[in-house]
């Protein structure tokens, strides 16, 4: 009887344990949730969506990058959306926003910003919700979902 | 975080002390109600301490969460094993709790002289060494112990201590800055991962201080400890940048080592011989091994039950094989259960050395979670005949007032880190 007593209490025990390994893996995921979520402010308007396979880049890159008010876009270590992708400039492109429309701008790259397939000249050009940027070896959909509405 | 959630942990540890107290009750036959009053203590002190870190904001909530299951559980299998031994470890687990405050305060207000204090900590390891070298008492062929007061009196093992100071001396070494005067220059390495390669001068002084450490761990015979430091360096200098060339001149030296070691020291020879054919001579030098692996089997997947296994023919069960008797009694998914414990104990501390900024403090996260795991893996490793066994214990859950204090200590170390980690995020 006690045998029998002490092995399913054992049996409780070790579940105990799993049960409290799920708990904290639990908590580390809706922590790493709402810290990722925290990072990009989470009221951002716009972000780049990445449609190349990743696993065709020998390089680590994100799905998405949500946009700031003004970002450089770039290899170097000074631009604010840093990208490792040998084909970029140092400082690639620049998008920012003005008016509640986000504008984008070639920084005189080596091999130049595109837009839907176009070559951008000096002028900086609206962008609008589903444009495609390419960049280096990267394409992107640019992704504006409610519109910018002051 | 919803607050259920937040709490449910906490809830778990308590349920499994309950359970852990109803199967010593009845199994043992050997009620104490010391032992009662110190698991709920370690309860209370769980709870009170969890809320602490979490609503005070010392930084990551989960390394105490953990540190209590597996210190939760290991109280359970000592106080199985027997009354005594549990009592004490229950007893040294709040102890170590104290420790990992104190280690954590002490960490906050000394950080910004810590990263000069190289000299220091080589100072104090040395002096450590000489100790136990003088005074120290032999057990089990390591002259390893410090015994204070008589033969009942407090004996230490200066060498748990020092684990702590190799990691600080190695931390310093690769982070510390070549131009002083420049502090534009520091800022802009703390934006690198690990900071610029090191030269040829930090290298070396690292392997310096490593030979030093390796050689006086081998006039005491501890093997464990030293092939725990061994490691450690291996991997900081593989993370700080040394060249291929280097990695392969230091695996080639520890080969020598061993090498040389195996073909004159009798001791290491039996280690070695009982690893690879433990039923040649199962009643002499595979002794320890094959009564781990006998257990192990024994315990199939589900395990014999607590209380109801044959521990006692497993010889130092309650230090550094407990393991063989956790996977006796909980069965293989105990024993699982335990590693997977450990295994998301590194990983936050991997995540603490991540997110830091400050170079040294890095460096001090990457050491002491590589190191506290690396010793999991030595002694699990051992007792499951995966490589060779070598005396060290299971962190949190072996039996072992110096073990369990200064492993205390380093998380409390991780704690403040992590602590600082959220200062700075709090600043920008």
């Amino acid at each position: 009887m006690g045998e029998i007593l002490s092995k399913i209490l054992t049996y409780i025990f070790v579940i105990i344990i799993y049960l409290f390994i799920y708990a904290i893996i639990r908590m580390i995921y809706f922590d790493i949730r709402a810290m990722n979520r925290k990072k990009s402010g989470g009221l951002a308007d716009a972000y780049l969506k990445l449609i190349n396979l990743r696993r065709d880049l020998d390089f680590n890159i994100d799905e998405s990058y949500e946009l700031e008010d003004d970002e450089v876009i770039g290899r170097g270590a000074k631009c604010t959306l840093r990208l490792p992708d040998k084909y970029l400039s140092v400082r690639h492109c620049r998008i920012y926003k003005a008016d509640g429309s986000f504008f984008i701008e070639d920084l005189d790259s080596t091999n130049g910003t595109f837009l839907n397939g176009d070559e951008l000249g000096d002028e900086a050009v609206e962008l609008i919700d589903g444009d495609k940027i390419s960049i280096g070896r990267l394409n992107f959909i640019f992704v504006m979902p409610k519109g910018v509405d002051e | 975080m919803s607050y259920a959630r937040s709490m449910k942990p906490l809830f778990y540890i308590i349920l499994l002390n309950a359970v852990g107290a109803a199967l010593i009750s009845i199994s043992g036959g050997a009620r104490s109600p010391e032992a009662l009053v110190l698991t709920g203590a370690i309860c209370v002190v769980s709870i009170i301490c969890y809320t602490v870190v979490s609503f005070a904001g010392f930084g990551d909530p989960y390394l105490f969460l953990i540190i209590s299951m597996l210190g939760s559980v290991g109280g359970i299998m000592q106080l199985r094993i027997r009354t005594a031994y549990g009592v004490r470890q229950l007893k040294w687990f709040l102890l170590g709790t104290a420790c990992y405050f104190l280690a954590m305060l002490i960490f906050l207000a000394m950080r910004k002289i810590l990263p000069r204090l190289t000299p220091l900590y080589v100072g104090v390891s040395v002096a450590l060494y000489a100790a136990t070298l003088v005074f120290g008492r032999t057990s089990h062929g390591s002259r390893n112990w410090i015994v204070i007061g008589g033969d009942n009196g407090l004996s230490i093992q200066p060498s748990e201590l020092i684990r702590i100071f190799f990691v600080l001396t190695l931390a310093a070494i690769f982070t510390a800055q070549p131009d002083k005067n420049s502090k534009k220059k520091k800022k802009a390495d703390g934006d690198k991962p690990f900071g610029l390669r090191p030269n040829a001068a930090r290298l070396l002084s690292a392997s310096a201080v490593t030979a030093v450490n390796l050689g006086f761990l081998l006039l005491q015979r501890e093997w464990g400890i030293a092939l725990l430091f061994f490691a450690t360096y291996f991997f900081f200098i593989y993370v700080y940048g040394a060249s291929r060339g280097y990695l392969l001149l230091n695996a080639a030296a520890a080969v020598g080592v061993g090498a040389v070691s195996l073909k004159y020291m009798g001791h290491i020879q039996t280690r070695v011989e009982a690893w690879l054919n433990p039923f040649a001579d199962a009643s002499g030098k595979g002794y320890q091994i094959t009564q781990s692996l006998f257990a192990i089997g024994e315990g199939g997947f589900v395990g014999r039950g607590i209380g109801e296994g044959s521990v006692y023919f497993i010889p130092e069960v309650h230090s550094d094989f407990i393991f063989s008797a956790i996977c006796e009694e909980m069965g293989i998914l105990g024993g699982f259960a335990i590693v997977m414990l450990y295994f998301v104990l590194t990983y936050r501390g991997f995540k603490i050395a991540l997110a830091c900024t400050n170079r040294f403090n890095k460096a001090v996260a990457f050491g002491l979670s590589l190191m506290l795991g690396l010793q999991s893996f030595i002694i699990i490793g051992g007792v499951t005949k995966m490589i060779p066994l070598t005396g060290i214990t299971l962190p949190f859950i072996s039996y072992g007032g110096s073990s369990m204090l200064t492993t205390f200590a380093a998380y409390g170390i991780l704690q403040a880190i992590s602590a600082l980690k959220e200062e700075t995020t709090d600043e920008l």
